[in-house]
Formats: C-alpha cells, structure tokens, sequence
C-alpha cells in the first residue's frame, strides 16, 4: 500500500476556538478509513480541509504527493457525499449524477450516458435516471449522492455521516453495500461517523477524535480490546471500569483489582509505559460471564446478586453486583437454550477472566 | 356571527372605493356621484388620445423596471450573505436594511431631496427617483428572496464546487435555478411598488412625472376626474394580475424544491 493523503501538524482555528489540534494523519492508497467521535470532535472539520472546504490555520495537507494550500475543492481529487445528500433538487436523477461530467470535454454525449447508466448500475438503481431527484426516498438519494461522487472516479471518496439520515434496518444494508462498493472500486474512502458500530463494522481502520485531537488511531479490533485510554474505551462498545493498583511491571504486570483481587496480566494488555500506583481496570460485558445451574467452569469465579435485568431478545444484560466494588459489574449473556433469564435480586456466581481485563491509565 | 358582520363589514370598508373606480370609469358623466347616468368607454378613448399621459406611463415603466432589476439584484446578494454566511453584526445589518420599510415615505422623500439637491447638487431626473425606489422597494425584495434562500442547503453549491464547478459557475447552475421563482416574484412585487409609489416620486421627479404624479396633476381639473378613474381602474387590474403572478411564482418554486410552504405575501 501507498501513501496517498498525509496530514502534517494541522491545526484549525475558528476565532479562539480550536477545532484541529496538531492533527498527524497518513492514509493509504484503498483503505476504508473512518474519522469516528462524538459530536463537536472536529471530524467533520478534518474532512471538509482534505475536501478544500475549510483552509487550515497551519499544518500541511497533502494528497497523491500533492501539497493542496490554495487548491480550492474543485480542482482536488476529492469527492464527497453529504450528510444532506445536497441532491440537485431541480435535476433528475441522471441529470444530477452526471453534474461533474459537465466539464469533461474528452468525452462525448454517448459516452457520457455510459458512464451514468454505469454509475447508477453500480449503486443499485438501474432504469432510475428520469426520475425526478426531489421525489426519492432517503435510501435513493443517498445512492444518488454516492453514483454522483464516484462516477468522477476520484482518488479519495470523503463520506459525511451518509448513514445518518437512513433507519436503523436501511442503514445496516448500506453499510454492507458501502464495503461492497469500495472494494469493487477500489478508491480510498473516508467515513466520518459518530456510530461506533458503523466504524467498527466498515472500517480498515479508525481515528477516534475527541475535541480536535486524535485520541487512538488503529484497526478496529485493537481499538475495541485495547483502547489506549478511558475515554475511548467508554466511546467504544461497553466498559466496565475497576480501580486498580498496579504493584508490579516487567514481561508481566501485577495489579490489585477493586472486587477482583491480585491479578497477574501480560504486558499486552498495559498501556506502554505503565508505572506503579493507581490506575484503571476495564473490562467488557461479555468477556464476563454467569454460571448457570449445571454449568462448570475453570476461569475465577465470584460472588454476586443481580441488580437489573436489561433483556435484548438473543442477549440479556444484566447489572450484577459484587463485594467490595461500588458500581454493578454488566454483564453480556447469550440467552442460549436452556438458560433462564434471571430475576433482580437473585444470587449468581460471576466467572471472569485476567485475560480480559485491559489496563487504562 | 357578529364576527362574521364585523369581517364583511371590514372587507367592505376596504374595498368598497376600489370598487367604485370601475364603476364612474364606465360612467356617462363628468361629475362623480349617483345616480349613474349611463354607460360610456369614452374616458377610456381619452386615455388613448392624451399625449402627456403617454410619457407619464413610458416614465413610469422604465423607472419600475430599473427598480425591479436593481433591488432584485441587491436582494439577492442580501439573502443568500443572510442564508450562507455568519459575520460581525449580522442580525443589526440585516436590521438596517429591512428599516425603510417601516420608515414614513415623506421623510425618506424629503430627506433624499435635501441631500440629492442640497448637497450633491444633482439635477432631478428619472435615476433620483429610480435610486429611491430601489431604497424603499429592497426591503420587499429581500424579505421575498429570504424565503427562498433559507430554505436552500448549504452544501448544494459545495456539492456543485465539490464535483468540479468554479463558486461562480455553481451558484449559477444550482443556486440561481432554484431561487429563479422568487427572484421573480420579487422583481413583480418590486415592479408594482415602483409603477404605484407616489409620494417620492413627487418629490424627486424631473422634467418628466411618472404617472402617479401625472394623475394627481389631472385632479386639479374636476372634468378629467373620470379620465382618472379610467386610468385607476386599469392601475388596479394590473397591479391584482402583477401580484398574483408573484405569489403562484413563489409557490411554484417552493414546490419545485419540495419544501414546506412558509408563508409570503399573498
């Protein structure tokens, strides 16, 4: 793979407001990459100064080994699809999708038509273009939007929350179909969301940022079970956070656990750099578990009772409280055949394991 | 019940004089009063042989249609600076612009005159009166363009930059189509301010009165008052078409866009 967009030390301001803070970035040639955070992170600003719509305060953006200072959105190998879609509601479909063909001189009528009924075969709606672009439905526009950006066939495709506006069972669908399309067309795609299971299901890899810094950048199975720190833990997935204090560090890390005891952990599962004292312990709802009647296991076990029930249908959550620890521990339970759903109140024995439990600083 | 006495009472009360134009405009004599003596279109043939009235109304449509254009032009820059973009003192600039509507016409009248003539030492002439109107015709504009400007997507010219288009070529080709119904209901409602006003263009006219001023010259002659309300039952029927071309552009135009319909003039 090849370097394809770099950003070096960027930062933007907005009157004292600083959005970007020393952002260093280097995306590859074809990768899905994601910009995930919360709202107010800047991630939508780091898009719109790779897009040409925000200049930067300073810093150096680069794409395909170009320095774009000054190259205004027009003239750079971006395309992007918009929260809003911005279809051209005075358009048809094929009218809209073939707007950035308008200044291709190379090619002619025919030629150009190709290329939409191609674009538009692509995105799944074939026999579309005469209709009228205001009279579709958010799932259509949103293939518009993306058919108009790709026919242009550019090197990086910059995609602003697209999924935001769809429902819950439309957006699973394009999720899928969006990874589809990218590794068919083969461009680089940049996704910013606020959905962690979005970027965690679409991305090669993340950028989780938090007010204007990236907080971790990696491919998202590290980032899911080692998150470098507590807030990205808790941005990602579900967490349950221990007090801990660490006694000893080497190959292998020592450290007491709030409810839990002395725990021996690999070094793995330390942030680098790890130093004696106080720290934090997380650990995720379904690497703990409940024995049920008739279940045995050889992991540690604990004592508890259950304080809340949550059931999900093929998963129930349940809070369950343990000695010496203030918060209830959740725990994520398949509902397989056999087990009962518990009731509040009831006594449990809680099966864990050192293995799961990452350390935070 | 007494509601509805009160609301026809008030629509009579209205347009119960307006009314009466058309009917002493067909009316077979000088003095304006009931009974009516007949049924005549003589006052109408004496519009057509009056020479005076003829440059009176060439006057006029110039000087509107220059109005149109130029407060259109100025409302659409106001709108979409309004729509688009955040800058220092938005809401109090926004402000001042939309004040002549509010302003009392004689004083922007006299006060125009004092600083066309007192300081600046212009001639009085068509442009006085067209620079004027605009002033007081902006406001309308605006108010009509704000419509169909805030309900524009931002990122519809930055899509359009985005897929290759300079920021000229895609205000053009996105924005411009999709405001073209209000900038045409604005440049209407502009048209008719200007065609009616009179109190400024008595004021500041030069050698040659717009047709408001000539109708208020004529009303010196009690013998051309029919002649008046001729020309008056013409004014009205142009002004009703003028403004309901406006309003059906402006709805049309919300619908193309498929928006919500938020009000307007009409």
């Amino acid at each position: 793979m090849t370097e394809l967009i770099s950003l070096t030390g960027v930062n933007k301001f907005y009157g004292d407001y600083h959005a970007l803070r020393d952002i260093d970035l280097s995306i590859q040639t074809g990768e899905f990459f994601s910009l995930l955070g919360p709202s107010g992170c800047g991630k939508t600003t780091l898009l719109r100064t790779i897009a040409g719509f925000e200049g930067v305060s300073d810093g150096v953006v680069m794409i395909g080994g170009k320095n774009m200072q000054g190259v205004p959105a027009n003239m750079r190998p971006t395309n992007m699809v918009f929260q809003s879609y911005a279809i051209f509601p005075h358009l048809s479909v094929a009218e809209n999708v073939a707007f950035g063909l308008r200044k291709k001189r190379n090619m002619d009528k025919v030629q150009k038509d190709t290329a939409v009924a191609q674009a538009l075969d692509m995105v799944g709606l074939k026999g579309f273009g005469a209709r009228q672009a205001h009279a579709l439905s958010g799932g259509q526009r949103q293939r518009v939007a993306l058919a108009r950006a790709l026919i242009l066939k550019p090197k990086v495709l910059l995609l602003d929350e697209p999924l935001s506006a769809l429902d819950k069972k439309m957006r699973e669908q394009m999720q899928v179909e969006l990874i589809r399309l990218q590794r068919h067309v083969g461009i680089t795609f940049i996704l910013v969301t606020h959905d962690q299971e979005e970027a965690l299901v679409m991305s090669d890899r993340i950028a989780v940022m938090f007010e204007g810094e990236i907080g971790q950048l990696d491919d998202p199975e590290t980032l899911y079970r080692r998150p470098n720190s507590r807030r990205v833990a808790e941005f990602i997935g579900k967490m349950n956070f221990l007090d801990a204090d660490v006694t000893s560090v080497g190959d292998r890390v020592t450290v007491a656990v709030e409810g839990l005891g002395i725990c021996d952990v690999d070094a793995e599962q330390a942030p680098a750099g790890i130093t004696l004292g106080k720290a934090a312990v997380g650990i995720r709802p379904e690497t703990l578990a409940i024995l049920f009647d008739g279940e045995a296991t050889t992991r540690e076990t604990i004592a508890g009772t259950v304080d809340e029930v949550v059931y999900y249908g093929d998963m129930t959550y349940y809070d369950v409280r343990i000695a010496g620890v203030a918060d209830t521990l959740n725990i994520a339970m398949k509902n397989l055949i056999g087990r009962p759903v518990l009731d509040v109140g009831a006594a449990t024995t809680v099966v864990w394991d050192a293995r799961s439990l990452v350390l935070l600083p | 019940m007494s509601l509805r006495i009160y609301a026809i009472a008030y629509l009579i009360f209205l347009y119960a004089p307006i009314i009466l134009l058309p009917i002493f405009a067909f009316n077979d004599a000088t003095i304006i009063a009931f009974p009516l003596s007949g049924f005549t279109t003589d006052w109408f043939k004496a519009l057509l042989t009056t020479k005076a009235l003829h440059t009176a109304v060439q006057n006029s449509l110039y000087i509107a249609a220059v109005t149109a254009l130029l407060s259109t032009t100025l409302g659409v820059c106001a709108a979409r600076a309004g729509a688009m973009y955040a800058f220092p003192f938005k809401r109090s600039i926004l402000g001042l612009v939309m004040l002549p509507l509010v302003l009392p016409e004689i004083i922007v009248a006299v006060s125009l005159l004092v600083v066309i003539v007192q300081i600046f030492d212009f001639g009085l002439s068509n442009w006085t009166v067209i620079a004027a109107h605009v002033l007081i015709s902006t406001p309308f504009c605006i108010a009509i363009l704000n419509g169909a400007f805030q309900n524009l997507d931002p990122a519809m010219e930055e899509a359009a930059m985005d897929l290759g288009e300079s920021r000229w070529s895609a205000f053009r080709l996105v924005t411009l189509p999709l405001v073209m119904p209000g900038i045409i209901s604005s440049m209407l409602i502009a048209f008719t301010i200007s065609l009616d006003e009179f109190i400024i263009a008595f004021f500041l006219t030069g050698a040659n009165p717009t047709m408001p001023v000539y109708i208020w010259g004529l009303l010196r002659f009690p013998s051309s008052l029919p002649v008046v309300m001729a020309l008056g039952t013409i004014l009205v029927a142009l002004s009703i078409v003028l403004l309901t071309l406006a309003e059906i552009l402006r709805r049309r135009g919300m619908a193309r866009a498929g928006l919500r319909d938020k009000g307007g003039f009409l």
